[in-house]
């Protein structure tokens, strides 16, 4: 266990020890009267940006073992685990650069908020690499503790507290539904290690009605209806837009990028590993169908920027799906490649929202006129909105087509017809950004503060990225196809 | 098989109780039956000054949080207490960070003063 299990667990230990120092040092400080109570909350977000950083270096570099099963089975290393890992790693530290300018500006002074991130960033390491159902469970709880938390952490804000609430609710039901599923799983088949039930379900024809296998019919659709909820797919989205509105932006923009990585990689691991099996795919068949639908025809009627992003978020789920439903290496590599791009135009969409903050930018027609105001900014939103509404050349473009031909590859014509209509669709109100901000006058001129030099660098190279991703996407594609083989082999 | 007698220890104690209860019905004379003053709230002797519905100290909720943190502590001790010389010295440092992480958060709260009723 000493030779290879701690050191295959380097960057999580590196990563809990630092969340526990920065903790400590944060508390310590904080209450020092000596320093006359400093807010230490810049201090800590960049202390932590530094620990994430480092935590990519040792994922990355550090890594002796190419694949390798840890701790009794329970967590698994490979090169979709890790490139997965690189990945949310990458995010979380975009986010709290994001967020540097954010805590000054909100006079928000808890630094236990970027504990908590690192936390929850350390959970959903965990979550990619869990390889049994109860490993996978703890994380996800770890997680959404963390998340519960920081959602309602803007105390006097009602809607904060609301959103939190909400959060809590809705989390703790589809949690306990996730775990019914996993117990029946059990109950059912005695064992909860991935790699045992994938050897118990190959070639297992499970039905609802068979002797054998209702049991197991009902915990695989409870544990995806768990799943579903934490994804925000659509007949469980519910509670998304309005936790996405009420909870302080900065943790609306971390929920929007880092747990979808975390979650659709766990999600691929159980769904295509262990239980691989046709039943469960009409299921997202019909959840991705709906997503799509829902989240062009609702995001249609918003007015609110941060509620337009989360029914925006709920559409990309819907496409996600596609690839998903297919059950092909062809399927897993396009949501993989469409995981990639999702989170690289969130970044920047969230980013441009951050740093827009005076007079509260809450509804889509005070960007009136930032073209003239804020050119360079409104120049690089209306970039970003190219491709969320999937306008070629650029990245979504590609993201939208390889899901759309994976989904014709595999036969799901249905899906990719759908998915085409919705995305025609979705273009109006993803356009719409650009009328307004280039041809609307309001009645009052909205000045906003220049953005910090962190969150223009960031804007900078994601959109470089996404825009400049069709002239050169074979590494993308070369490192998705094996994830996807990795998985699958 | 050993609960039976706790069952049956409950039962009887449950019995006694009402039974003392019940026998100060049986004995109070009954002549001094209640009047509003008696009915009132005791508030050394006047009438309450303001509402009963005070804001409620979030003091008793943080002991009540850390009292439900550190009773899931001792849960987790109790079968390591018991199974120590089976466990070796590897079970013994597993409880040990577990500790060292309680006890970080136990420190963290200290020095947040969550800790102190002044």
């Amino acid at each position: 266990m000493f030779e290879h299990d701690f050191l295959g667990l380097f960057p999580e230990i590196f990563l809990i020890n630092a969340t526990i120092i920065l903790l400590i040092y944060g508390v310590v400080f904080s209450t020092s009267k000596k320093y006359d109570y400093p807010p230490l909350v810049c201090n800590v977000s960049w202390l932590g940006l530094l620990s994430v950083l480092i935590t990519i270096l040792l994922v990355a570099a550090g890594t002796p073992l190419t694949v390798a099963n840890l701790f009794y089975n329970n967590l698994i290393i490979d090169n979709f685990t890790y490139f997965c890992q690189i990945f949310l790693l990458l995010s979380t530290a975009s986010t709290i650069v994001m967020c540097l300018g954010y805590f000054k500006e909100e006079s928000l002074n808890a630094f236990e908020s970027i504990v908590l991130i690192l936390l929850s960033t350390c959970s959903m390491l965990f979550m990619i690499s869990a390889y049994d159902l109860i490993a996978m469970y703890l994380a996800i709880e770890l997680q959404s503790l963390c998340f519960y938390v920081i959602a309602a952490s803007k105390r006097d804000s009602e809607f904060s507290t609301e959103a939190g609430l909400k959060y809590f609710i809705l989390g703790a039901f589809s949690s306990g539904i996730l775990l019914f599923g996993c117990s029946m799983i059990y109950g059912f088949t005695g064992v909860t290690n991935f790699e045992e039930l994938a050897k118990i379900f190959t070639g297992y024809e499970i039905t609802l009605f068979g002797a054998q296998s209702s049991g197991i019919f009902m915990g695989i659709l409870f544990i995806a209806v768990g799943f579903l909820f934490k994804i925000t797919a659509v007949p469980f989205h519910m509670w998304a837009p309005d936790v996405y509105e009420g909870s302080p932006t900065l943790v609306t923009a971390f929920f929007s990028i880092a747990p979808k990585i975390s979650i659709l990689a766990n999600m691929v691991r159980v769904f295509m590993y262990s239980f691989y099996d046709p039943t469960w795919q009409q299921l997202f068949f019909f959840c991705s169908i709906a997503s799509m639908i829902l989240g062009a025809l609702a995001a249609m009627a918003q007015n609110k920027v941060k509620r337009l992003l989360a029914y925006s978020s709920i559409g990309h789920v819907g496409y996600l799906f596609i690839g998903f439903s297919c059950g092909t290496i062809e399927g897993i590599q396009s949501l993989l490649i469409g995981v990639f791009i999702y989170v690289l135009m969130t970044i920047n969409v969230f980013a441009i929202v951050l740093a827009l903050r005076q007079n509260r930018f809450k509804y889509i027609a005070d960007l009136g006129a930032s073209a003239k105001t804020n050119p360079i900014s409104a120049i690089t939103l209306s970039i970003t909105m190219f491709p969320y509404a999937g306008i070629p050349p650029l990245a979504g473009f590609r993201s939208k087509f390889y899901l759309f031909f994976a989904a014709l590859g595999c036969g799901a014509y249905l899906l990719a017809l759908i998915g085409v209509i919705t995305s025609v669709i979705s273009r109006f109100y993803y356009i719409r950004f650009v009328k307004i901000m280039y041809f609307d006058t309001p009645k009052t001129w909205i000045l906003y503060k220049p953005m910090d030099r962190e969150k223009s660098l960031l804007l900078a190279i994601t959109l470089f990225l996404i825009t400049f991703l069709f002239l050169y996407p074979s590494p993308l594609f070369l490192v998705t196809h094996q994830m996807a083989l990795s998985l699958c082999l | 098989m050993e609960f039976a007698p706790i069952c049956v220890y409950l039962v009887i104690s449950l019995l006694f109780s009402l039974i003392l209860i019940g026998v100060s019905f049986l004995f109070a004379s009954s002549s001094s039956l209640a009047y509003p003053e008696k009915l009132s709230a005791h508030e050394c002797g006047f009438d309450p000054f303001d509402d009963a519905r005070s804001r409620f100290d979030i003091r008793f909720y943080l002991v009540s949080i850390l009292f439900i943190i550190f009773d899931l502590e001792v849960t987790f001790l109790f079968p390591w207490a018991v199974s120590l010389n089976k466990i070796g010295l590897f079970g013994f440092w597993s409880m040990i960070v577990f500790l060292l992480i309680l006890t970080i958060g136990f420190l963290y709260e200290w020095k947040k003063g969550a800790l102190d009723w002044e």
